[in-house]
């Protein structure tokens, strides 16, 4: 597994340009979003975590959906997949990449909120922590639905339709523990948000490393 | 108290009616389709 | 596969049947029989057709992701055909449930919706369950899609509870709680009717529908004929 990831790494860095891409892509998201609610710097602040996390939403489409594309093209995927063992490895190789390349998307993503929205906070490893764990929710299923899409026509409508609905608990979670760090958190419950994002990750990291073979196989 | 109502309880239940009765004609038609597709074929 | 799904081949219909004169006297009860509730008045009234879909939306989704696991182990068509006619009749449910949902909100709150954490989680149901269906559509291979759609709804089905919690917890700081549908228990018996109404009906749609699915699947699994030759 960790060859799979290091293979997974390599490819993402030698695509630099892309991820440079998505991240513009997610910067203009956030503009986008402050042209929709106006020069109301109490509103913009107000809502800048639910903006964060929109654009990293957004952008995951398109890091998810390039995950696969290399297998796609070169066809890689058939003959790497014999046993349900290499499925795992390939899974989770591709997840944790995916997950890096949210997490660095992110954390890019601050500075822009906190210059668009006045939404600057001095509590970074907590953000840095909650901005690992979304990102995380977001990875895992996104993994397994990039791969199923990434064999179909019209994916890129249907990788965001299936993924959405799914991850609405942790886009909660992530945006109400994001948004008490910047705004106060006065009666301490980001721990709570926290752990709820915790128990997202720790069941779909495990359901779909559990099912994913089935979505690759012949 | 909520006064009146009526209109709400009406469209309630006439759009579950409508819905349901709907939705069954729909796969009424949809299997008479296919069986008759299947019996053509013979 | 022509003759399994046919061992009591009326019984559907008898279910029909069954069911529309159940939901019609549990209306009708529900309607006029029934006295106004002390708080809620006649809007009280939807609640006799609103918890009986709510229930068997959830029994809808609820046998889809019995069918997707039984599919995962066996993979007999036939469970696949019935999964796909859970979701449909759930879809169909849940959609109904969120437009009732809505009708009862207004007059009650106000507003067209009002973040009741079991209704918002309809909703994101009814949005995972549409995306199976679409992905359904396509994906040609019957295989994959098969094995695909029973993944996703086994994901789908397995997101419910977390997100009623979440939900729940993030409407409860802004709202206090309020439970709008108790119902009292004099009024149990419209209630009870038309749950056995809807249950009748949903029950007839999904064994009529996962027929369509397996004439379907026949077409799509037949070999193509020969140049001149008679099938069958």
């Amino acid at each position: 597994m960790i060859a799979a990831l290091r293979k997974e790494l390599l490819l993402q860095w030698r695509s630099k340009a892309q991820l440079m891409a998505i991240f513009v892509f997610g910067a203009a998201a956030l503009l986008l979003f402050s042209f929709a609610v106006g020069p109301d710097a109490e509103a913009l602040r107000k809502f800048s975590a639910g903006f964060l996390w929109l654009g990293l939403l957004l952008s995951s489409t398109l890091t998810l959906a390039e995950s696969f594309h290399a297998e796609m093209e070169n066809r890689a995927m058939e003959g790497l997949l014999l046993l349900p063992a290499s499925a795992r490895a390939l899974y989770y190789g591709k997840a944790i990449a995916n997950w890096l390349q949210l997490v660095f998307l992110g954390i890019a993503l601050v500075p822009v909120m906190v210059v668009l929205y006045d939404a600057g906070t001095t509590r970074i490893p907590e953000l840095i922590l909650i901005i690992a764990l979304g990102a995380a929710g977001l990875s895992a299923p996104g993994t397994l639905y990039a791969a199923m899409t990434a064999q179909v026509r019209s994916k890129q409508t249907l990788l965001p339709l299936l993924l959405f609905p799914l991850i609405v608990p942790a886009l909660l979670a992530s945006v109400k523990a994001t948004s008490l760090i910047i705004l106060g958190d006065p009666m301490n419950q980001g721990k709570s948000w926290l752990v709820l994002l915790l128990a997202f990750d720790a069941i779909y990291w495990s359901l779909c490393g559990l099912l994913f073979h089935k979505v690759v196989e012949e | 108290m909520i006064p009146g109502g009526w209109n709400f309880v009406v469209a309630a239940y006439s759009l579950t009616a409508a819905v349901l009765a709907i939705y069954g004609v729909s796969v009424i038609v949809r299997l008479r389709a296919e069986l008759a597709k299947g019996s053509e074929e013979r | 596969m022509r003759e399994d799904n046919n061992r009591f081949p009326q019984l559907p219909w008898i279910l029909l049947g069954l069911g529309i004169v159940f939901l019609a006297i549990g209306s009708y009860i529900g309607l006029f029989v029934a006295p106004p509730e002390m708080l809620m008045g006649q809007v009280q009234r939807i609640m006799y057709v609103h918890v009986p879909t709510a229930w068997n939306a959830l029994l809808a989704m609820t046998f889809a992701f019995v069918c997707a696991v039984v599919f995962l182990f066996n993979s007999d068509w036939k469970w696949d055909a019935r999964m796909e006619a859970a979701i449909e009749v759930g879809v169909v449910l849940a959609f109904l449930l969120c437009c009732q949902g809505s009708i009862w909100a207004k007059p009650t709150w106000g507003v067209w919706w009002d973040w009741d954490p079991r209704l918002t989680t309809t909703a994101v149901l009814l949005f995972a369950f549409l995306g199976i269906l679409a992905l359904r559509k396509f994906v040609d291979d019957p295989a994959r899609r098969a094995m695909w759609s029973a993944v996703a709804t086994i994901i789908a089905y397995a997101d419910v509870p977390i997100v009623y919690y979440s939900v729940r917890w993030w409407n409860s700081l802004h709202q206090l709680q309020s439970s709008p549908a108790t119902v009292s228990r004099q009024f149990w018996l419209p209630l009870r009717m038309n749950a056995f109404g809807i249950l009748f009906l949903m029950t007839a749609f999904i064994m009529l529908r996962a027929r369509v699915g397996s004439l379907r699947l026949k077409q799509e699994l037949a070999p193509p004929p020969q140049a001149g030759e008679v099938r069958g």
